[in-house]
């Protein structure tokens, strides 16, 4: 259970490393998307329980709700997941073609080497 | 862009029928079961796009282009927000369910919701397919 | 009010940017001319209307909460307005009317006039958004709807410059959205809740070193927004390529907005770490490097873009410090910040619409061509630098005397010598713009068109309006401020009907 946490922090700390320091465009928007992954990941792992069920209410369940509850994993976490995956998607779309058109522009995906308007 | 080989094209067409199916079950199923409107969305942008690769664009975009998928993606959020408006004129609060909540577990059953995701996968996938047309003319010009 | 007021103020710009596309295919079809613009201010003034028919509720004290789809909180998504939300949502909306005005003439001469009213109806959509809601997630959303379309905005014009500028912002804005995501989640893991209301009471509960985390993240990601020193680097850049329009509303509006996020989330949900001094100190910081960066530089853009960090500081400062006296100059200074920040951004878009530069070294004698533009710079330099009878002198004052009160004596010396040095910068821009020798092919421009004048004239006369009648600016904050001091009445106005 403790694992969850550990890899989600490694994958955090792995895709602040390459947002920062690595070279390429690409390679900083793959950071991007493995920084938010690892948060999903911890989001997911704080709403998670040993053995729990999904939490979905079909005919059975119907008649004992306490128990249930008891059992079903909690829907908050994976609905804030779902709704930052989107918006994730958002943030990839805008930053690679924005990538697209800086290839364009400088011939190059090196963000050191895209740096002409400081004077 | 041009198309693909025979074999990729054979495999494509094939294969798109079910995609797309897939994808239109867990749209139309987003209230019953794990997914909806925004997975759903994505598979069939998927299939779609597949055909894209397989086929060129020349052909996919007399079946959809560029200007009926910025009108979908229109529809489909005018669509969540009549909704919504629905809920606010007929009850209390924007987005309450105010339509019939039927049996558990039907298809037909939950209210708004299965409208709500019918309008999120529509979105979702003329947005998939916009972002997709985009990044392919933003290569394109660079060619020409 | 306007019944549903709150969800409207979010859904109105949201459906207006839905039909937007629509709305420009159809213009083209039909070959209706100016139909964006006019759809997008009328859809801006209807906006405007909706927020200001929430005033007399929440002046009587009133905080308005709306809960959304009938679900309690805190478990279901709600909006509250008090005072200090109304505040910001009146200055955002305000700004964005003007900008959308300003933007009728500005923008004529760009392609692609959809996608601009688009993201500009998007951008307002997610800063009505993290304004008026009461749920921390939700604000986290918002945040990030705002923030993807700044930087559509940002990279409006494709040109080498927008785009690197884009490339930079969007690096580093992600970064501190992410953080302010992880800290939402750690926040849920910790408290279990995530209404702002519900999550302030609870947090009398916590212990309080688990706590620096999230602050810390917290503060990084609105940080990152706001341009705070050390987080500032993006700014310049983007606000130099930016279309003027868009650096304008980015200056007025969206930094309101993360100021906004800074005081109802790092301020007064972490309010027991005495989260306080840290702004405060934060505020010196930006102020003394925001005004020595401007000293030096030659671009018009980049010296009112570092000059924002500038006043910037001053605001941190007047709510760190935690005075009544203090939060009322640091609200106050929000306000003005946000009207004559805007206005130069407009003076400068002026000038670059009608020269085409706005590189102070490549300008000159202006004001024989553009009198009018020239006098309302003036009006807004002094204001930004705190010269009676400007708006910018009763807040800075307000926040000397409350820095003075509190013994402070080192932070007040520090500002007052500060908002000297922003004079000289401001009088060395005008002097270098608008005096001196005029470049021959400088002769036969024009004075700005007239509708960019008014939204222009409108803010210089605002600025005076404030600066000769201090106490009506004061009274105008009076109710954001009594907002701030009292949480207590936050939290059982949300939590009212549990």
């Amino acid at each position: 259970m403790d694992l969850n946490y550990i890899f989600a922090m490694l994958l955090v700390a792995l895709g602040i490393y390459c947002l920062l320091l690595k070279r390429n465009l690409i390679k900083i928007i793959i950071g991007l998307a493995v920084l938010t992954d690892g948060i999903h990941l911890f989001l997911i792992s704080i709403g998670y329980r040993l053995g729990g069920t999904a939490p979905i209410v079909s005919g059975e369940m119907f008649s004992d709700l306490p128990g249930f509850a008891a059992h079903a994993v909690d829907p908050v976490p994976q609905a804030l997941v779902l709704t930052s995956i989107v918006i994730n998607i958002c943030i990839l779309a805008l930053a690679l073609s924005l990538a697209i058109y800086a290839y364009r522009h400088y011939g190059t995906l090196d963000p050191s080497k895209i740096r002409r308007l400081k004077e | 862009m041009a198309g693909m080989t025979v074999i990729v094209r054979t495999i494509a067409r094939l294969l798109f029928p079910f995609t797309f199916l897939f994808g239109a079950y867990i749209v139309l199923h987003g209230h019953l079961t794990p997914g909806g409107g925004f997975p759903g969305g994505v598979i069939i942008a998927a299939s779609v796009v597949m055909l894209l690769l397989a086929y060129g664009i020349e052909r996919a975009q007399k079946r959809m282009g560029l200007l009926q998928a910025e009108v979908l993606e229109s529809i489909g959020g005018v669509a969540i927000v009549v909704l919504g408006l629905f809920g606010l004129l007929l009850g209390a609060f924007f987005l309450q369910n105010v339509f019939p909540l039927g049996d558990l577990g039907q298809l037909f059953s939950a209210g708004n919701l299965p409208l709500l995701y019918l309008g999120v996968g529509i979105k979702v996938t003329a947005g998939i397919i916009l972002i997709f047309y985009a990044m392919l003319f933003a290569f394109r010009e660079e060619k020409e | 009010m306007i019944p549903h007021a709150p969800i409207l103020a979010i859904l109105l710009p949201l459906f207006a940017a839905f039909l937007m596309p629509v709305v420009g295919i159809l213009a083209r079809r039909r070959g209706i001319k100016r139909a964006r613009e006019w759809f997008a201010i009328a859809a801006v003034l209807a906006e405007l209307v909706i927020v200001a028919s929430m005033l007399p509720a929440v002046v009587g004290g009133q905080v308005l909460v709306y809960q959304l789809g009938g679900w309690q909180p805190p478990w279901g998504i709600n909006l509250a307005i008090d005072g200090l939300n109304l505040l910001v949502a009146l200055i955002v909306v305000g700004i964005s009317a003007l900008v959308a005005i300003y933007s009728f003439v500005y923008m004529e001469r760009d392609t692609g006039l959809d996608q601009y009213y688009t993201l500009f109806l998007l951008i307002l959509a997610g800063m009505m958004g993290v304004t008026l809601t009461g749920d921390i997630f939700n604000l986290y959303v918002f945040f990030e709807i705002m923030c993807i379309s700044s930087y559509a905005l940002v990279a409006f014009r494709r040109n080498w410059q927008s785009i690197e500028a884009s490339i930079k912002y969007m690096i580093v804005s992600s970064l501190g959205t992410s953080f302010i995501l992880l800290s939402v989640a750690l926040l849920f893991g910790q408290v279990g809740s995530l209404n702002i209301g519900d999550l302030m009471q609870k947090f009398g509960g916590v212990v309080p070193s688990t706590l620096i985390v999230p602050l810390g993240l917290f503060m990084t990601g609105f940080g990152i927004k706001i341009a705070m020193v050390p987080l500032h680097m993006w700014q310049p850049d983007a606000y130099q390529a930016a279309p003027s329009a868009v650096a304008a509303l980015f200056s007025g509006a969206t930094t309101t907005v993360g100021i906004y996020a800074m005081v109802r989330v790092v301020y007064m949900l972490f309010g027991i770490l005495g989260v306080g001094m840290i702004l405060a100190g934060l505020g010196l910081v930006s102020m003394v490097l925001g005004a020595f960066m401007a000293l030096v530089q030659r671009d018009l853009k980049r010296l009112l873009a570092y000059s924002g960090i500038c006043q910037l500081g001053y605001i941190l400062l007047g709510i760190g410090l935690g005075t009544t006296l203090g939060i009322q100059g640091g609200l106050f200074h929000l306000f003005n910040n946000a009207i004559y920040k805007t206005m130069l951004f407009m003076i400068a878009g002026t000038i670059i619409y009608q020269v085409g530069t706005s590189n102070m070294d490549k300008l000159g004698g202006l004001w024989n061509n553009m009198p009018v533009t020239a006098m309302a710079f003036m009006i807004g330099a002094l204001a930004i630098s705190g010269v009676p009878p400007m708006n910018g002198f009763a807040s800075k004052w307000t926040i000397y005397v409350a820095g003075i009160e509190e013994g402070q004596y080192v932070f007040t010396i520090i500002a007052l010598v500060v908002s000297a040095l922003t004079l000289a910068y401001f009088l060395k821009a005008f002097n270098s713009i608008f005096l001196g020798q005029r470049p021959k092919h400088l002769k036969n421009v024009k004075e700005t068109p007239i509708s960019m004048l008014i939204p222009i004239l409108l803010l210089a006369a605002l600025c005076l309006v404030f600066g000769v009648l201090p106490h009506l600016g004061i009274e105008l904050v009076r109710p954001a401020q009594e907002a701030v001091m009292n949480s207590g009445g936050y939290i059982s106005a949300v939590l009212g009907g549990v």
